[in-house]
């Protein structure tokens, strides 16, 4: 019986330690939403007068890729962990540097786990 | 790692042990690579020696850790420089306008700490961005429309002491001029309240901002003078519906009295921001393929008599401005109905177009998908679109962008020679004009016109070294025509301070003997607007 509560009460750690360590896909759509979603995501504005539609990031990757990927990010399967580290981190084109104090590091690392759910 | 300029590296390491302190370690950031996300993203000095960097980040949560860090930096003479959102590109980013200063990034100090619907205010943090303020206003569905800038992702804190503005009624597009009370930390550590706020129990501290004696807000925007912790603002109430008709007159000359009217429309509040355009230059010559009208300019500046018949040519009216109405339906109605007649007793040949009609606010999901978010209070990042590569351009994206706006007073003669101004110090530097005889001002603030300019920046030091003469160039320039810039990164900021150069720069010296006074040790944000503590102030111009 001892014995059985012992492990009962490590399954519980165990678990814990793994939702408090492991990255959140879900909380990765959350933080994706508020962070990205103004540039790079799916539901636009139609043609704009200069000619892309209204979301910068979706639409410069439409035109960059040309149908060969996919221009909405959160439909890409081939999204590496470290690039997408180096653009928020670093900034690409206009898209400028991503603080810490905007997008933690566990709040990153959880962006990820969302981008690269579907990778191959 | 840099270090604040004359301050040792065992100083320093006190002073960063002292922030931790007050902010625990976690928000202190001191490592060559957390440091580095304070670089602007969009330096014109990208990589160079004189580009603008940080020694360290520290970043309070609320007022008083604010106060703490002011007081350790004082004690050690460490240059700091406030931050709210950290999102000024163009001006700057998070970047410190002296190299070696420590942000302060204020972007965990993200409350709300009221919207009032009655009486059309917010109270805010200076980390609230206005996407921030936007959704608690929606998730509460509160009765008032937020007056944004384009690109949204700024604070209100931040934009309005940089003088940002937006695309409303005039009231509102006046960032800093709609804000009413502010809470601020001196360099000495002491929290101020302006307005009513100076008076305990106040309860109209966003309602009356003058209180009683002098209103010092003014000293806390574009300056060093403070910490700002708190800004109230007055927000417009959700009108019932929007409205826009265009106006278009048929003649180059025409556009003098198409001012004329507008200003009248503005200034009685009978329009919001009009968006003036020139159906005639339709395409512009920027960046796009060569037009009939970059033909019209190979010979330099056309005649008016060239500009006329080229009009008639294209068939086309000269000018346009769309009118935007805000209110109930029968009142943006009967607006735009007043303003065609007052257009055709004024301009022979002015016709009209109707335009949008919606009844407000539009549900989130028409939302999303409406080009026009700007005007109708909602924050964005759209415009980008405009700078990234887009099918139009189809050319390599910028990497960034130094925006110059020249203030005019409104007459058509002052917009025609800034854009030939413009357009002849482009080419003077070898870069494509985009300004034209047909380029139109910008109302963002309604009592002057703003003729703008792009100039693009670089992750390239020659390519941004050409960027800086031409912008710099550009500065001289507006000068020299008595036109203001009104707000420029800090690679610029001496340079057009030097411009407001009356009675032997007595502005600047009034400035400096505040700082002197305020803030001896030169703490906070020395430099900033070309605001100089008395330590660093000799030798430059």
């Amino acid at each position: 019986m001892r014995v059985t509560i012992v492990m009962a009460a490590l399954a519980v750690l165990a678990t814990a330690a793994f939702a408090q360590d492991s990255p959140s896909a879900d909380n990765g759509k959350v933080v994706f939403d508020k962070w990205c979603t103004p540039c790079h995501g799916a539901v636009a504005p139609p043609e704009m007068p200069f000619g892309g539609d209204g979301l910068p990031g979706t639409s410069a990757l439409g035109v960059k890729y040309r149908g060969e990927l996919p221009a909405v990010l959160e439909e890409r399967t081939d999204l590496a962990p470290e690039f997408i580290e180096t653009v928020v981190r670093g900034g690409l084109f206009g898209m400028p540097i991503t603080r810490k104090t905007e997008v933690s590091e566990s709040e990153l690392e959880d962006v990820i786990a969302y981008l690269t759910r579907n990778n191959n | 790692m840099a270090l604040p300029p004359n301050v040792s590296e065992e100083v320093f390491a006190s002073a960063l042990s002292e922030f931790a302190q007050a902010v625990g370690d976690e928000w202190v950031f001191s490592s060559d690579e957390d440091v580095a996300l304070y670089r602007d993203s969009y330096s014109i000095y990208w990589d160079e020696p004189e580009e603008r960097v940080a020694s360290a980040a520290v970043a309070p949560a609320n007022v008083e850790e604010v106060q703490q860090i002011v007081r350790v930096a004082n004690r050690y003479g460490i240059p700091i420089y406030p931050i709210s959102t950290g999102r000024n590109l163009t001006y700057g980013g998070a970047a410190p306008t002296l190299s070696g200063s420590v942000v302060v990034d204020l972007k965990r100090m993200n409350r709300v700490l009221e919207v009032d619907e009655d009486r059309h205010f917010a109270l805010v943090e200076p980390g609230v961005s206005y996407f921030d303020l936007y959704n608690y206003i929606q998730e509460r569905g509160l009765n008032v429309m937020l007056d944004v800038p384009d690109p949204g992702w700024g604070s209100p804190i931040g934009n309005s002491l940089d003088h940002g503005v937006g695309y409303t009624m005039s009231p509102y597009r006046d960032h800093f001029g709609s804000h009413c009370g502010m809470e601020f930390v001196t360099a000495e550590g002491e929290v101020v309240r302006t307005g009513n706020g100076a008076m305990p129990g106040s309860e109209s501290w966003q309602d009356y901002r003058y209180g009683v004696g002098p209103m010092i807000d003014g000293l806390l925007a574009q300056s060093n003078f403070g910490i700002v912790t708190k800004m109230g603002f007055w927000l417009m109430p959700m009108p019932e519906t929007f409205l826009t008709g265009t106006v278009t007159v048929p003649r180059y000359g025409d556009f003098d009295a198409l001012v004329k009217e507008v200003s009248y429309l503005e200034d009685s509040f009978l329009t919001g921001m009009p968006s003036f355009g020139s159906p005639a230059a339709r395409g512009g010559i920027g960046r796009q393929a060569p037009t009939q009208l970059a033909e019209l300019m190979q010979d330099g500046w056309p005649s008016v008599e060239r500009l006329e018949d080229f009009v008639s040519a294209q068939g086309r009216p000269a000018w346009s401005v769309e009118l935007r109405f805000y209110g109930p339906e029968e009142v943006v109605r009967a607006s735009w109905e007043a303003a065609k007649r007052r257009f055709g007793d004024r301009v022979a040949g002015a016709s009209f177009e109707d335009g949008d009609f919606w009844r407000l606010p539009l549900p989130a999901d028409e939302l999303a998908t409406n080009p026009r978010k700007a005007v109708l209070g909602v924050p964005a990042l759209e415009i980008f679109a405009t700078m990234a590569r887009n099918p139009q351009t189809n050319e390599a994206p910028l990497e960034g962008h130094a925006d110059l706006f020249a203030f005019l007073p409104r007459k058509a003669e002052a917009v025609h020679d800034a854009a030939r101004m413009m357009s002849e110090t482009y080419s003077e530097f070898g870069t494509p004009p985009a300004h034209h005889p047909f380029s139109t001002p910008i109302n963002f603030y309604s009592r002057a016109f703003i003729v703008a300019a792009i100039v693009p920046t670089w992750r390239d030091a020659a390519k941004n070294a050409q960027s800086r003469a031409l912008y710099s160039r550009l500065i001289d320039r507006c000068a020299e025509n008595g036109w203001i810039v009104y707000r420029t990164n800090p690679a610029f900021q001496d340079q057009l301070v030097s411009k407001l150069s009356f009675n032997n720069n007595a502005l600047l010296r009034f400035e400096e003997k505040l700082k002197d006074g305020i803030d001896p040790k030169g703490i906070i944000s020395p430099g900033r607007y070309g605001i100089w503590p008395a330590s660093m102030r000799s030798g430059r111009a």
